[in-house]
């Protein structure tokens, strides 16, 4: 790479500035500052660096874990430096930020010296400038004259893609040629894109939102945020042939205004989207406060004799006429808890690790009981005065869907700035920007080329590509 | 056993034959270069006189032939998933993934080959396409089978993130490599002009040039992998950024590229800076590759 050519051929004229330290220079100073490749690459370090952070300290977790992991005194300094969650901290968000304010200082710097020679080149170079440059030659191309070799030139150019022009100056032919400018347009393409990609991401986080939720199989919710219901028809597993779990399944159903709007059965990879807002199958489980069914076996209690065992449906009376026996399963825990205070029975966790079920026992029309009964401790609870002792040998539980709920408006903005980033990247690194000069001056038995080229990069295939012109313009003879 | 694995384990001790061969090559061309004439500015430009090119033939030929066979046993591995669980991307786990590293390290090699006609750099690059190959069968055997995919990896997406997000992790495998090779000419050529080794290899600006090449082939592909990570989070977890470890060191890498082009632009930042930086960037990639997975926990913890 020649930074120094490049640098000369694209100097603006300096402005003069007043002496003195008024404001214009204080602004001069700061956009050169900013639109700088040394505070570029201090950002890309920068943050590097501190992204790395978050990936070795666990983000957003309880402070216990921390504790747990560090000591209570580095905790302390991890809040204070925003340790816990890097990524929201002011002074991550302002490193990408600078990064942006960077690129784009960059782009309005340089830009339009680049945009300007896709139309106008600077074709009347110096002879020491051709000299001068890393490929340069000087070739003796006898018996022709001037303009068949400039012919020839501006042909070898042309047919190689180069856009090319020619000027002709007191006896001297100059021909230009310049090709891949489109290189340069896609670099700056991507500094811009990456202030999109920020933006779009400031956009979701301040204008978006992300819940979760867990939902039973069979209701229907309201779902505020864009005041429409959802029903949850059914959640199930798919399985390999090995056992192995293929996918999570929910079928959903939006009830809009009344009216079921969309059904779609979501799976991990597959979410609904209705009105800007996206459903997302993110876990599941066994309710814990309700069951499908629950299998009972009823005894005797003299004998300890299996009479009979019966499915109670959830919340649904059976009535066992031989037993003179009307049951039903009015509540359900999954792990037994009691407050004492309140006097009330809830569920201490979601695992099912005490799970117990509440009946509603009417016997012969007289006795009347409502005991619980633990699936794990049989014969807990005795009804007195009944003949019979009821045992919970099993239940099929109730399902539940976890389903994440997302709206991001910024997200399209989001993939725009993606698209035109790759795009840029790939622009400029397929694409090099070159330029050729030549000079055809007069010589005692023919003219004398004097061709100098110049890369951006990739000096190599241009090294390649200029050899060949070189060995070309050997040919120019008439 | 599955005949993919049969066909990797080929690949394998294909990889380590033209290894080998482009060793020879080089020492060979080392000593046959030391009985030319100095003052030869392009490094390859000699013809190559007797047991060298002969030997470079060879190795090039087994390391096509190796190339196809590593192709042929992706094919075998997507069939084989293909069967048993109706997804097909052979880069589903970090065997596979290994496997296509080097396939496409070994296809940039020969594309490099075929273009440049500089063959010395095999002992450097196939050597990287060798260990990455080795390194996967070293994996213990429950890792090297096609079990089906867990629900999150279940979609059309890995197809394209993954191969993309490798591709770009071969190139700057490259990138690594031929910064070895830069140091090795550099400091067989400060042993002084006489040292064969020197000639044998290209000179510095080619390496260097080439280097950059690489790294400028991974930075797009990287850029388009991490985007299309992202699309894929957007469908999956319900979110296109999550700072999860793996996304996050992906970033990091990209970033450090970043400052790798950007620097180049400023100058002084070519020759032995690059070819440290291009080996200390490979270095972060394997990071981002083997450590988080098995060092930091996340997400990605399945892959
Ligand atoms: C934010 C992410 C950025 C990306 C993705 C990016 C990408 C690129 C790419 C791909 C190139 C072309 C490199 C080559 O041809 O070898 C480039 C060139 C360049 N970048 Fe960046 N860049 C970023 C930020 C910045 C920043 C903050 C600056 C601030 C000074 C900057 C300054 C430059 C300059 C001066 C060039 C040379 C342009 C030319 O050829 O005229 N870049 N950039």
């Amino acid at each position: 790479m020649n930074g120094k050519q490049e640098a000369a051929l694209e100097q603006t004229p300096a402005k003069q500035s007043a002496p003195g330290l008024g404001w214009n220079d204080v602004k001069g100073e700061l956009v050169e500052c900013f639109a700088s490749l040394k505070l570029a690459m201090f950002l890309f370090f920068a943050l590097a660096v501190t992204a790395t952070i978050g990936t070795v300290i666990q983000q957003g977790e309880q402070a216990d874990v921390y504790i747990k992991e560090y000591g209570e005194a580095t905790y302390r300094w991890f809040v204070r430096l925003g340790f816990t969650d890097v990524y929201h901290t002011w002074w991550f968000t302002s490193l990408l930020g600078l990064l942006c304010v960077n690129s784009l200082t960059c782009f309005s710097q340089r830009f339009p010296a680049i945009w300007r020679s896709t139309r106008q080149d600077k074709v009347s170079v110096t002879l020491p400038f051709i000299k001068g440059l890393k490929q340069s030659a000087e070739i003796a191309v006898s018996g022709a004259t001037k303009e068949t070799v400039a012919e020839g030139l501006i042909q070898a150019l042309a047919e190689k893609g180069y856009r090319v022009r020619a000027h002709k100056d007191a006896g001297v032919m100059t021909v230009y040629g310049t090709k891949g400018i489109m290189g340069r347009v896609g670099a700056h393409v991507a500094h811009l894109s990456a202030t999109v990609i920020v933006l779009g991401g400031l956009i979701g986080s301040l204008y978006g939102f992300q819940e979760f939720g867990v939902w039973i199989e069979g209701q229907t919710y309201h779902i505020p945020r864009g005041n429409f219901d959802l029903r949850i028809d059914k959640f199930w597993i798919d399985y390999y042939e090995n056992g192995a779990v293929k996918s999570y399944n929910s079928t959903l159903t939006v009830i809009d205004g009344g009216k079921e709007a969309v059904q779609k059965t979501i799976t991990v990879n597959d979410p609904l989207v209705y009105k800007g807002i996206w459903f997302y199958q993110s876990s599941y489980g066994d309710s814990w406060d309700q069951v499908e069914m629950a299998r009972l076996s009823i005894k005797d209690k003299d004998t300890d004799k299996v009479l009979t065992t019966v499915d109670l449906p959830w919340k649904q009376e059976a009535i066992l006429d031989t037993l003179g026996l009307k049951i039903t399963m009015t509540d359900f825990v999954a792990d037994f808890g009691f407050n004492s205070t309140e006097k009330t029975v809830f569920s201490k966790t979601v695992e099912h690790a005490n799970p117990a079920v509440k009946l509603t026992v009417l016997e012969r029309q007289r006795l009347e009981a409502t005991p619980w009964i633990f699936y794990h401790l049989p014969g807990l609870y005795d009804i007195p005065g009944s003949k019979y002792r009821f045992e919970l040998i099993g239940y099929q539980p109730k399902k539940f869907t976890g389903l994440q709920i997302t709206r991001d408006p910024g997200v399209t903005i989001v993939w725009i700035g993606s698209t035109l980033i790759v795009v840029g990247i790939t622009l400029s690194s397929l694409i090099y920007h070159r330029r050729i000069w030549a000079k055809v001056l007069p010589a005692d038995s023919g003219v004398t080329v004097v061709v100098g080229g110049t890369t951006h990069k990739s000096q190599l295939d241009f090294h390649k590509e200029f050899t060949k012109l070189l060995g070309r313009i050997q040919t120019f003879k008439s | 056993m599955m005949k993919s694995l049969f066909l990797f384990d080929m690949t394998f001790w294909l990889y380590l034959a033209a290894f080998v061969l482009y060793v020879v090559y080089v020492f060979v061309r080392r000593t046959g270069s030391q009985l030319v004439a100095a003052g030869h500015p392009g490094g390859e430009s000699f013809e190559d006189g007797g047991w060298a090119s002969q030997i470079g033939q060879v190795a090039t030929i087994i390391t096509i032939f190796g190339w196809m066979v590593n192709t042929a046993a992706l094919v075998a591995r997507a069939m084989e998933r293909m069967a048993n669980s109706g997804t097909f991307a052979p880069w589903s786990n970090q065997f596979e993934a290994m496997a296509y590293v080097s396939w496409a390290i070994i296809l940039g090699y020969v594309l490099l080959e075929l273009r440049y006609r500089i063959k010395t750099i095999g002992a450097f690059v196939v050597g990287l396409g060798f260990i990455a190959m080795g390194a996967a069968s070293l994996l213990p055997y429950r890792y090297q089978t096609a079990d089906p995919l867990v629900p999150a990896l279940n979609s059309y997406w890995i197809y394209i993130h993954v191969s993309v997000t490798l591709t770009s992790y071969a190139a700057f495998a490259m990138a690594g490599g031929l910064g070895v090779m830069y140091l090795f000419r550099e400091r067989a050529e400060r042993g002084g002009a006489a040292s064969g080794l020197a000639a044998a290899l290209p000179d510095l600006e080619t390496i260097d040039e080439l280097g950059y090449k690489a790294i400028m082939v991974g930075f797009p592909l990287l850029a388009f992998g991490i985007i299309l990570g992202a699309m894929w989070a957007n469908y999956a977890w319900g979110g296109y950024w999550s700072w999860d470890p793996k996304e996050t060191w992906s970033l990091i890498v990209w970033l450090i590229y970043g400052a790798y082009i950007h620097a180049r632009m400023n100058r002084g930042w070519e020759g032995r800076r690059a070819a440290l930086y291009a080996i200390f960037g490979f270095l972060m990639v394997i990071f981002c590759f083997w450590g988080v997975n098995f060092l930091l926990s996340g997400l990605h913890a399945y892959a």
